[in-house]
């Protein structure tokens, strides 16, 4: 069975600063898979190399079994097109800290603009399934509603349909529950929990440390740019090895 | 845990309404005072004016002559056409210029550094007097003709005061562009929409709210500038005064009308820029201010208001 995602050494940096100092790790199909770690570790700044919003320096790193930006022949590789990657994203569902709703749009038109413009569904198809969608994170009744109407735990779920809406086979969370209100992260979460149940691959890059003990599979926990400690949530939470990780628990736990 | 709080008495009897606070407001006698003595001083203008050796009369004589009408026609035309001009090059100039493409963002940084940097009087000049380097024009399959003859004073007027809105138009643009969240961008491109889509669909609209005061702006002035297009002949509000004004011999009051004319002509602008920009509003306040006739509503309701509640 290939890996969903699979990283080998891979390094970024953004000028002299090395962010990623050589990461590998595997995420199996059907896999909740959580990143934690201290701010400034490189976690999201891997996930985000994941659709290619970054570019890696060096390493390999797959999704599928496709190389991430670039196309192999013999030994030499070749950038892909802007059209190419695009393609590539797809399949790859992303949810941000800062929710990034398209503002201009009501949450139904959000969750259908890409089926819509990138798949070329027609309306009445994108907002059937956008309406199932909407219902599945508990908003039906918001779909007339544009974002600033919405709270930030709405706005979240809004963007969590938009990114179901193009039946991804992989979905990214970047700390989606950062910047929500503590007594609105719990209906993000269920959400999330819920999909994962449904058997969704899912990178989670979190400091919800109850989600990951409950709903992963596997936890990393990264430090300064590489994986320090890695393995099933129960160890690493409540065993950790290593005294940077012991550390960190300390203070979040 | 959840406690279920039972609550005491009967449920259909409404809490009774809290009473209004009932205040004098405060006394603005600051207002009152300039505005007599700007009431003052607008009449003693107006008596000015009045007195003064000009035919009244011939205005509303001329107002709406046809050689007039005719020359407020082609001014609002030749507006509205070079705004379009600079509208439409001027989002392509702004795009060009944020590409990462080096050769597009030259040509347009070359454009806004030439168009920008000359005045638009000399502009349609050229463009009138361009015959002098090209004696014909040839556009092979298409168009044949005598540069003279292709020239007219319509197509000088637009191509002079268009192209050159155009660069001030792409300035507003990359603005507006660049003042949308990048977040936007990501997530659009998260989602597998290209380049041209997510500027189309997403940043666009987002920027459109940046841009349209500007733009509201540059018509306005669009409108006064091309009272410029005198230089290349064109029947436009100016040149029709002047002409009307020469030949009826009242040559100060056609520039009168004229003025009446331009500020009918903003006044209307600016109605459509206030409608313009709360329609690209919506979404990002959850407020839409109010329109003109909201606002006269409120002001009689809260003057009624005042009243009642200083006699209660």
């Amino acid at each position: 069975m290939t890996a969903m995602v699979k990283a080998e050494g891979v390094h970024k940096s953004f000028g002299a600063v090395q962010v990623l100092k050589g990461i590998d790790l595997e995420v199996a199909p059907r896999e909740v898979f959580c990143l934690i770690g201290p701010s400034g570790s490189g976690k999201s700044t891997f996930l985000r190399c994941i659709n290619h919003l970054e570019k890696i320096n060096s390493g390999r790193l797959y999704v599928d079994g496709d190389l991430v930006g670039y196309r192999q022949k013999g030994d030499k590789l070749y950038e892909l097109k802007d059209r190419e990657v695009a393609a590539k994203r797809r399949d790859i569902g992303m949810v941000f800290q800062r929710f990034n709703l398209f503002p201009h749009m009501t949450a139904l038109e959000n969750v259908i603009e890409a089926p819509v413009q990138v798949k070329g569904e027609t309306k009445a198809v994108a907002r059937e399934r956008a309406r199932k969608l909407l219902d599945r994170v508990g908003l039906a009744d918001k779909a007339g509603n544009y974002p600033s109407q919405l709270s930030g735990g709405q706005q979240q779920r809004v963007a969590i349909a938009r990114a179901l809406a193009m039946e991804p086979k992989l979905m990214l969370f970047d700390e989606p529950t950062s910047a929500l209100d503590p007594e609105l992260v719990g209906d993000v979460l269920d959400v999330m929990r819920g999909l994962a149940e449904d058997g969704m691959t899912m990178i989670v890059v979190t400091h919800e440390m109850g989600f990951a003990r409950e709903v992963g599979d596997s936890v990393v926990f990264m430090d300064d740019g590489v994986v320090v400690e890695s393995g099933h949530p129960r160890e690493v939470l409540t065993n950790p090895q290593h005294e940077r990780t012991k550390s960190f628990l300390s203070k979040v736990l | 845990m959840t406690l279920k709080i039972e609550k005491a008495g009967p449920v259909d009897a409404p809490p009774p309404a809290p009473d209004k606070i009932k205040a004098i407001p405060v006394r603005h006698y600051g207002r009152w005072v300039t505005a007599v003595i700007t009431i003052a001083l607008l009449a003693l203008l107006v008596s000015a004016f009045a007195r003064g050796d000009v035919n009244w009369g011939a205005i509303p004589d001329y107002f709406f002559d046809d050689e007039i009408l005719k020359g407020v026609r082609n001014t609002v035309w030749i507006t509205i056409l070079s705004m379009v001009v600079g509208v439409v090059l001027g989002i392509v100039l702004a795009v060009m210029r944020l590409s990462k493409n080096p050769v597009t963002s030259s040509i347009a940084w070359g454009y806004i550094w030439f168009f920008r940097g000359t005045p638009v009087y000399v502009q349609l000049l050229v463009w009138f007097n361009l015959g002098l380097v090209f004696d014909y024009i040839d556009i092979m399959p298409i168009y044949k003709d005598e540069w003279s003859d292709f020239m007219t004073p319509f197509l000088a007027a637009l191509l002079g005061l268009g192209l050159n809105e155009a660069a001030y138009m792409a300035e507003i643009c990359r603005a507006g562009i660049q003042s949308v969240d990048e977040g936007q961008t990501e997530a659009a491109h998260a989602l597998g929409m290209s380049h041209a889509k997510t500027l189309r669909r997403v940043v666009l609209p987002q920027a459109m709210r940046v841009i349209v005061p500007p733009t509201g702006n540059e018509f306005i002035n669009m409108l006064k500038t091309t009272s410029l297009v005198i230089a290349v002949q064109y029947w436009d509000l100016l040149q029709a005064t002047s002409e009307v004004g020469q030949n009826s011999g009242a040559t100060a009051e056609m520039l009168f009308l004229a003025a009446a004319w331009y500020l009918i002509l903003t006044s209307v602008l600016s109605v459509g820029q206030f409608y313009l920009e709360r329609y690209y509003a919506r979404g990002s306040s959850r407020n839409l201010p109010a329109t003109p006739f909201q606002r006269v509503r409120a002001n009689l309701l809260s003057f009624s208001n005042r009243q009642g509640g200083a006699g209660a």
